[in-house]
């Protein structure tokens, strides 16, 4: 009982953390509540047994993942006020909603059906099982760098936000202030 | 070695359109010679194959459970339509040669053709409805490509779409009954249709009978499909000879033969097929009489002599359809030629400006009033035995007010080809057009035609004896050649209607002087609006790009709204799971 | 109603996951919107784990969920290079002016 009054603390905390990430009016807050989502997802992860998985999860999560934000935004700049959705609120909740009812009513209650194959540790299938995913995270990690260097190639000058480099941008702005 | 040999057919063709895709077109000389090879080449294996007939399966390719197998089957109606496929095409092709000369991108256009070609032959060969299907719609799109291909054009690109909207609608009848037979069946292969028609629910027969017709009228611009063939000679005209009066048009006139003994047992439906034939051959050699474009003249008269292929498969002729469709094939592709050589020379399509050519161009004067005797059905051309060979069993086996109008329309046939004739070679020269004579590769396909006009005749013993080996469902009686001569030189049919040619002749010949008279009259407005189905056709593709804009709307190109989508097709999905639980 | 301890590592699941969607649905900033990915996968990835456990695979489930970390981290940062490219050259973050690519 007690851990399932955990879990569900966890759970609820996590989705908080999630909805003012997403609600938030700056980039920078936004970033902090995703890094607390991680580490509670991360402490989830762990008192489910997982552990390999719970440290990979919060160093990335919280840690890779707030540091790049972080970086971006300094490049990029964090004046960007968010306007209200193009989507009328109503209609996206509503969708949301009905759609988040029928996976709980089809998900509820958990089956545990026990498993025919025996107990394998982590490490067993991660390298010899399921070797070929490994290949394919090499692949992506490489074909990762080679995109992002490829996008920011241009480092050689400094990066300057032109705020007026185009014409084009030059008329968005325009747009925007309205 | 027949499987290798239909192989070949298909293959060197498609390979061919390779190959040409990938030339350059700074080397226009080498892509003659190229387009030329291959498919003088498809020709050879094609007539080859004729010689490997037989009613097996030569070829087949399991394609999973889903596909059915991949099957040809060299019968005889196959192999007869792959060689006037492939010989035709390529005396189309030897004709670009001069035709095109000089023209731009030719690497496309030879690489369509070429495609097409061998399309055309899969299609006939193809012994599974998808297949045939799939091949079905490989040579729609060649066509649309080829008759748009001069896009700047907006004519051309109009003719094109039209031709495709409605032979795409045709396409629509044939999926469905492919579709059916296999759910009742359970086979896509056409022999299990043609064995167990019986065993198919009535009303579900039915079905699959009118929609094979529906596509094969659609194809062979039947009524009330018969509007695209005519805004179809905006294509370069070789392309006219070989896709729309040689090979494509035919895949309808192919379609109703195959499936004839299915079908037969349906009711109405031998009836449909007759009045359709019918009513197609009189209305646009109506429209034909009063013609002043020539080409329009000529497709006009191919919608009206594929009319009556239609009739004759209608009333039980299925012999006296095919032989027809090989007459016609050989000499509505010269005609047509003749005709490009005309319009290059000439530099116009309209007959009221031309006159007195043939005495500056003899050899396609001559050619061409081959043709047209052919054509009209005159005695020793093949034309007149295949018809009179229709009119025949029409009389015999058919309606007698079908046999009254098919033999008005013979009269008529006499009477615009002759019209035609003169109006372009003789007479006076209306305009002093300044014409040379045909070159040398348009003189070589027109000789070969001609002589095939001639000759071709003379095949019919063998033609009916490959039927009656290799088509077991069809029932056909042998003859020899010389029992055919005899037959229609004794029926009265043949007298009848030689005396209606000679009446449509004589008619045109005491109103000649006023044949190229220069104001349309209404009656002239009221054929070239095609009788108000042009109307119609123009309001299905206006109707068509309307919704195109409409839906248009959905595709804002925002994140959100796409998201919306997204999530809307999951609890679409999500509802369905549940329902199904 | 079933005090099965499993079934509340569900409903977080379940709850992050909406969020996440009302999130794609709702945000014009095109940083925020790989924040809210990060969100989706966190929630697809507590399920993987979960499922594990639950079928008594868990090694499984523990690889499949390290692969998925690795993918879309990859994702979040070429996502990241490009939003950034995009501010540069558009001037702009934001998604409804970035959709020329549409019709």
């Amino acid at each position: 009982m007690t851990e399932y009054l955990y879990y569900l603390l966890l759970g609820l905390g996590a989705a908080f953390c999630a909805y003012r990430a997403m609600i938030s009016k700056h980039l920078l807050p936004s970033t902090l509540y995703l890094a607390c989502v991680s580490a509670l997802a991360s402490i989830t992860l762990y008192l489910l047994g997982a552990q390999e998985v719970a440290v990979i999860e919060l160093s990335v999560g919280a840690g890779l993942v707030t540091v790049l934000l972080v970086y971006v935004l300094s490049v990029v700049g964090d004046d960007n006020l968010d306007p209200t959705s193009i989507i009328p609120k109503p209609l996206a909740f509503v969708l949301v909603a009905t759609i988040t009812i029928l996976v709980a009513w089809m998900a509820f209650p958990l089956v545990t059906s026990p498993s025919t194959t025996p107990e394998v540790t982590l490490a067993q299938v991660l390298w010899k099982h399921r070797a070929l995913d490994v290949w394919v995270q090499v692949a992506l990690i490489f074909s990762g760098v080679m995109g992002v260097l490829g996008l920011l190639s241009e480092k050689e000058h400094k990066i300057e936000i032109q705020k007026e480099s185009i014409p084009v941008a030059a008329e968005l702005k325009k747009e925007s202030h309205v | 070695m027949t499987a290798i040999l239909i192989g070949f057919v298909i293959g060197v063709p498609w390979l061919g359109a390779l190959i040409l895709w990938r030339t350059s077109d700074e080397n226009p000389r080498l892509q003659h010679t190229l387009a030329a090879a291959f498919s003088i080449a498809a020709g050879f294996f094609s007539l080859a194959l004729i010689f490997f007939s037989s009613a097996e399966t030569a070829v087949d390719i399991p394609m999973g459970a889903f596909f059915g197998s991949l099957t040809f089957t060299p019968d005889g109606l196959a192999v007869a339509l792959t060689a006037i496929a492939c010989v035709i095409g390529s005396l189309a092709v030897v004709f670009s040669v001069d035709y095109m000369k000089g023209e731009a991108q030719l690497s496309r256009y030879y690489t369509f053709v070429l495609l097409f070609i061998g399309a055309m032959a899969g299609l006939v060969l193809s012994g599974s409805l998808l297949f045939m299907f799939f091949f079905w719609e490989i040579t729609a799109l060649c066509s649309y490509a080829l008759i748009s291909f001069y896009n700047d054009d907006p004519k051309a690109v109009a003719g094109g779409i039209k031709a495709l909207i409605i032979t795409q609608v045709g396409g629509v009848g044939l999926l469905a009954g492919a579709l059916i037979t296999y759910s009742t069946l359970g086979t896509y292969q056409i022999s299990a249709l043609l064995e167990n028609a019986g065993t198919i629910p009535a009303n579900l027969l039915a079905f699959v009978a009118f929609g094979f017709l529906i596509a094969a009228a659609a194809k062979s611009a039947q009524f009330p499909f018969h509007t695209w063939l005519p805004d179809a000679m905006e294509a370069p005209t070789p392309i006219s000879a070989l896709i729309h009066a040689a090979t494509m048009v035919n895949a309808g006139v192919y379609l109703l033969a195959r499936f004839y003994p299915a079908f037969e047992q349906v009711p109405g439906w031998a009836l449909s097929v007759t009045v359709v034939g019918l009513v197609s051959a009189l209305i646009t050699a109506f429209m034909a009489l009063t013609a002043t474009d020539l080409k329009r003249a000529l497709a006009y008269s191919t919608v009206s002599q594929l009319g009556y292929m239609v009739y004759a498969i209608g009333v039980g002729g299925f012999f006296a359809s095919q032989f027809h469709l090989l007459s016609h094939a050989v000499f509505k592709a010269l005609l047509f030629l003749a005709a490009g050589a005309v319009i290059h020379a000439a530099g116009t399509r309209d007959m009221r400006r031309m006159g007195a050519l043939g005495k500056q161009m003899p050899f396609v004067r001559n050619v061409f009033v081959l043709g047209a005797l052919a054509l009209a059905g005159l005695p020793i051309l093949n034309g007149f035995w295949s018809k009179e060979l229709i009119l025949e069993v029409g009389l015999a086996d058919g309606p007698i007010w079908a046999y009254v109008g098919m033999l008005l329309g013979a009269g008529m046939t006499a009477f615009y080809t002759l019209r035609m004739t003169w109006l372009v070679f003789f007479g006076e020269a209306r305009e002093s057009l300044h014409v040379h004579d045909a070159g040398s590769a348009m003189k070589t396909s027109l000789g070969l035609l001609a002589v095939g006009t001639l000759s071709t005749w003379l095949l019919a013993g063998p033609f009916i004896g490959l039927f009656h080996a290799t088509l077991p469902f069809h029932s056909i009686h042998e003859l020899s050649t010389l029992e055919l001569v005899e037959e229609i030189f004794s029926a009265p049919a043949t007298y009848i209607a030689l005396t209606v040619v000679c009446l449509g002749l004589g008619i045109f010949w005491f109103f000649r002087k006023q044949a190229a008279a220069g104001k349309e009259a209404r009656f002239d407005i009221l054929s070239r609006e095609s009788f108000g189905f042009d109307w119609l056709n123009r309001q299905v593709t206006s109707i068509t790009f309307k919704v195109a804009t409409v839906l248009q709307e959905t595709q804002t190109g925002k994140l959100n709204w796409n998201v919306v989508g997204i999530l809307g097709a999951l609890l679409v999905v999500l509802v369905f799971l549940l329902w199904s639980a | 109603m079933n005090f099965d301890p499993l079934n509340a590592v569900l409903i977080g699941v379940i709850l992050l996951l909406a969020v996440g969607f009302y999130g794609l649905l709702i945000t014009r900033n095109l940083i925020k919107i790989v924040l809210v990915l990060q969100v989706l996968v966190k929630a697809v990835v507590i399920a993987l784990v979960l499922a594990g456990k639950d079928s008594g695979n868990l090694g499984l489930g523990q690889s499949i969920a390290a692969t998925v970390i690795v993918a879309d981290t990859i994702v979040a940062v070429v996502a990241l290079a490009l939003a950034v490219q995009v501010r540069i050259r558009v001037g702009t973050l934001d998604l409804s002016k970035i959709s020329s690519l549409r019709g």
